[in-house]
């Protein structure tokens, strides 16, 4: 009896934000990656052709063993919208109209000319719909035989929100919100206000609610959005710009929060610590009612989520909590990055009838599906400079080295194994720092990322020692969900500090005693570290704990304000040198900050290199 | 962006990194790379001893039988083990190398294996290479030029002599060589600048087509010294072998399309067939059969390099004269 050919389909997402491309054979996730950890330009979003070049390369196959590839949205419904819009939007609109047209026109609708370049050779090109691949990215890499979908993002084609249950190889979209209602909008409407970067500054956002109060909540709920019970919700687009103009907000937003839009970089106020508050109060709010009408409408016990709504992991820890589902899973990629898995599932198990096997794990592989750099690699490319390294091949001997640098408060870049597909980083490309210790939050923050202080960095914990740290109920492999940390470890905030507009001065407050991942809320975005999933960071964690007694470390992304995170090891060694930490570990090779040569480029290079988020 | 390909060797100068797996991005989209664990692009690891009941053959050669710009599988090498069944190839091919380094290749890695055949693949260019004490590049790094120093040898009194033993591991600024070496990099060719300024123009193919550049002028005469050092090698790598040896010349795209030459060094490699053991095989023969107006299609757009339809035409070249060693072969 012969074997039957895999089944190898390809999945694009491109050409609004953060591109990226995924390979999946016989409904397996073979490969998947973002085309900006190639190009070093943060949210790339042209055309992937060095991801599809790695995913081919990853799935060693050629162009013509491609079933199909399949575009993550549909550019001519997407061009109806647009049109749509810019004829209801009336004169303002014709801006909007211009740029969005460019792109439209300009690009998606040549995939097919694009596809061809990057491949080589004709393979069959499919579209699906947006929201239709967060759905296949949330549902088909689940844990779950059964689950309710929700997705949420700025916006598809039309789509916005939408509700619908996945059943073995079947998904069934039942209800949507439209554009312009748009959950995202609306979050993204606020993260400009605040001064923040759209589609990369609504983490900031998040990070700086716990700083205020939901005092705008009602103000929110009565002009700017009108919530159903449901969870369906319609915006007042007399606050919005987005419509008919290239502003997200209008005089009359800025009116209802009593002035104009904070500046990017300057001084954050109490007023928006209070917007980001209150706009995640109401977020919150809607995540969970659209999340009882799923369970209601749909039946399902447990939920999977996707769309970039559903990176806001405090929402995710809120719904979590409130026991509406079973169970939950979040796909790490949730925004559109994450679209190209959904688009390449959707057509391998909606179109070419591969069956969906469910395990007892999700199928998402730890999310591990980037390239890795074998150890002869790196000595080559280390030689190759002249770079001093310590290989030290003995994965005990290397770690206790590790750990014991950790724990003498020394900042350690980690470069193991495959990369991580989705925003955060997970113990492939990391720094990682000592939790106990109180400056480490501000010395990560200035010295390594040089990004604003009041944001927390999360910490990895071994998950078997989780509950000791967090109130987390179940676990938390991707980093996606907001825990409090344990009542027991908490540190109360002195009362002189509660309402004091500086920020830093709140910050510099240990908040547990693990201090360097307790928000002022007391509260972490946990990453639970099972051996099974990576199990060179767990061991790396056990050791720290054995070294230490504390079984968690700070683990931020492996890059500079700006910057994509490393993805190569020579990314990995100029971050290193661009910035104070003191120990780069690449694979099998020790490098020590002090050891290397002095750089030849100025100190401030990376300022000038990547725009600022 | 690229994947770092080569690691440094003492002896060799380089080879590939062993075990990579990658695909190189490339102007017909990508193509597929596999090293072995000897650090060669080659899909079948390097043992001792062959596998049992095959016609083992060692390839030794440059990018040409490296396989730049096509996957492993579409190479010459691999397609010749699906045109006779039972031969097993090594592919020792190493780009951007000189006959020279790929005899130091064959001594370093291979000497001692188990073989039947070696077949020893020249792009006529390479008479340039073993000249040359240095190779330029352009660092990926600093996009700045840079010369990386490559072992050679000098007949001196009929004998070979070895340079650059070890090969210097750092490469370096191209101003930085002593006054006495500038003349020693390897520039691809005479009038460097003004085929530069020729290819940046465009004009590369219509300028061939006039002028009949001829870009191998050391094969012209029997006795020119680099000729000498070509043959030189070739003799002394060939008497050390253990199994007979076909030395394969691999004709340029200009001789190919036909817009050079290519009487000078078919003669010259046609003299090496009076050497003990080895058999010559030409390919030109093959290359000038398939009309003119195809034959554009054996190279790429602007990558000179052969297609995988260049590479089939080589191997069905090649499996004529290798047949004939199969079938001679003791079973």
């Amino acid at each position: 009896m012969t074997a039957s050919k895999p089944r190898h389909v390809l999945g694009i997402s491109a050409l609004y934000h953060d591109s990226a491309a995924c390979l999946v054979r016989d409904g397996e996730l073979v490969a998947a990656a973002q085309e900006e950890r190639f190009t070093r330009k943060k949210h790339d979003p042209r055309f992937p052709t060095h991801a599809i070049n790695y995913c081919l390369g990853e799935g060693f196959i050629e162009p013509d063993e491609l079933d199909a590839v399949v575009f993550y949205d549909h550019p001519l419904l997407t061009l109806d919208r647009v049109v749509h819009t810019a004829l209801a939007g009336g004169e303002g609109a014709a801006e909007q109209w211009v740029r969005a047209s460019r792109s439209l026109l300009g690009s998606k609708l040549f995939v097919q000319q694009a596809v061809r370049k990057a491949l080589g050779a004709d393979v069959p090109l499919f579209f699906t719909e947006h929201h239709a691949a967060h759905a296949a990215s949330a549902f088909y890499p689940s844990p779950f035989e059964r689950a309710a979908i929700l997705t949420m993002d700025g916006v598809g084609e039309w789509a916005t929100t939408t509700i619908g249950r996945g059943e073995g190889g079947r998904i069934e979209l039942l209800r949507e919100i439209r554009f312009p209602h748009s959950l995202g909008l609306l979050y993204s409407a606020f993260t400009a206000f605040c001064g923040f970067k759209v589609n990369s500054g609504e983490y900031k956002l998040m990070g700086l609610a716990p700083y205020g109060q939901p005092v705008y909540a009602k103000a929110i709920r009565e002009h700017l959005i009108d919530v159903k019970a449901d969870g369906s919700f319609r915006l007042n687009l007399d606050y919005f710009g987005f419509v008919d103009s290239a502003s997200m907000t209008n005089d009359r937003f800025a009116a209802l929060f009593g002035g104009p839009a904070r500046t990017a970089e300057s001084r954050i106020t109490r007023r928006e610590m209070d917007l980001a508050a209150s706009i995640q109060a109401v977020t919150e709010e809607i995540v969970l009612a659209l999340a009882a009408h799923a369970r209601e409408i749909t039946g399902c016990a447990d939920a999977v989520l996707a769309g970039g709504v559903a990176l806001n992991c405090v929402a995710n820890g809120k719904l979590q909590r409130a026991g509406i589902f079973d169970r939950l899973w979040i796909q790490p990629a949730a925004g559109d990055a994450g679209g190209a898995v959904g688009a390449a599932l959707l057509a391998a198990h909606g179109h070419f009838g591969v069956p969906r096997t469910v395990g007892a794990r999700d199928a998402q592989h730890g999310s591990y599906l980037g390239p890795a750099y074998s150890s002869a690699e790196i000595r080559a490319f280390l030689d190759k400079h002249g770079y001093p390294y310590d290989h030290v091949p003995d994965a005990a001997a290397r770690n206790t080295r590790i750990a014991a640098a950790l724990a003498e408060g020394k900042v350690v870049g980690y470069v193991a194994g495959r990369m991580e597909f989705g925003p955060r980083s997970l113990g492939a490309r990391s720094i990682l720092g000592d939790p106990r210790r109180a400056d480490t939050q501000t010395t990560m923050n200035l010295k390594i990322k040089y990004r604003e202080s009041f944001r927390p960095f999360a910490p990895s914990v071994l998950a078997e020692r989780c509950a000791e740290y967090f109130e987390l109920n179940g676990e938390s492999p991707y980093m996606l969900l907001v825990a409090p940390v344990c009542a027991a470890r908490r540190l109360p905030l002195p009362q002189a500090l509660d309402a004091t507009d500086d920020m830093l001065e709140v910050v510099r407050q240990a908040r547990s005693d693990v201090p360097a991942i307790t928000h002022v809320d007391h509260s972490a975005r946990v990453q639970t570290v099972d051996a099974a999933d990576k199990p060179d960071y767990h061991a790396l964690l056990a050791e720290f704990e054995r070294q230490t007694g504390c079984a968690v470390l700070v683990n931020t992304s492996f890059n500079v304000r700006g910057e994509p995170i490393v993805c190569a090891p020579a990314d990995a060694y100029r971050c290193f040198m661009r910035t104070e930490m003191d120990l780069l570990v690449l694979e099998d090779c020790l490098l020590d900050k002090v050891a290397q040569p002095a750089p030849t480029e100025p100190v401030d290079a990376w300022r000038t290199e990547y725009e600022l988020d | 962006m690229s994947r770092q390909l080569f690691q440094y060797h003492p002896v060799t100068g380089y080879h590939f990194i062993p075990g990579l797996k990658c695909r190189v991005e490339h102007e017909s989209g990508g193509y597929l790379v596999r090293v072995n664990g000897a650090g060669f692009r080659c899909e079948r690891e390097v043992t001792p001893a062959k596998t049992p009941g095959t016609f083992r053959v060692l390839l030794f050669g440059d990018s040409f039988t490296a396989g730049d710009g096509v996957s492993n599988k579409h190479r010459y090498g691999d397609v010749l083990e699906t045109l006779v069944p039972g031969v097993e190839v090594l592919n020792f091919g190493l780009s951007g190398t000189g006959t020279d380094q790929q005899y130091l290749t064959f001594r370093e890695f291979a000497a001692g294996l188990e073989y039947d055949l070696v077949i020893i693949a020249v792009l006529v260019e390479n008479i340039r290479r073993i000249v040359a004490h240095y190779r330029p590049y352009m660092s990926a790094e600093e996009g700045e030029r840079r010369v990386q120093a490559k072992p050679y040898f000098t007949l001196e009194n009929g004998a070979l002599v070895p340079h650059n033993q070890p090969v210097p591991r750092d490469p370096i600024a191209p101003e930085a060589l002593p006054e006495s070496e500038r003349g020693q990099v390897d520039q691809g060719g005479n009038l460097a600048t003004l085929r530069k300024v020729v290819n940046k123009l465009g004009l590369r193919e219509v300028a061939q087509k006039f002028t009949r550049y001829q870009p191998v002028p050391a094969y012209d005469r029997a006795d020119d010294p680099a000729w000498l050092l070509m043959r030189a090698i070739l003799e002394r790598w060939t008497r050390e072998l253990k199994a007979p040896a076909v030395i394969m010349p691999l004709p340029l795209y200009q001789h190919v399309e036909e817009t050079a030459d290519s009487d000078a060094w078919r003669a010259r490699f046609a003299e090496l067939n009076g050497l003990p053991g080895v058999t010559v095989h030409d390919p030109f023969p093959d290359f000038v059969r398939v009309p003119l107006d195809e034959r554009r299609g054996f190279r790429f757009e602007h990558d000179v390099h052969p297609t995988p339809a260049a590479h089939r035409l080589i191997a069905t070249s090649l499996a004529q004269t290798v047949r004939r060693f199969v079938e001679g072969a003791p079973r």
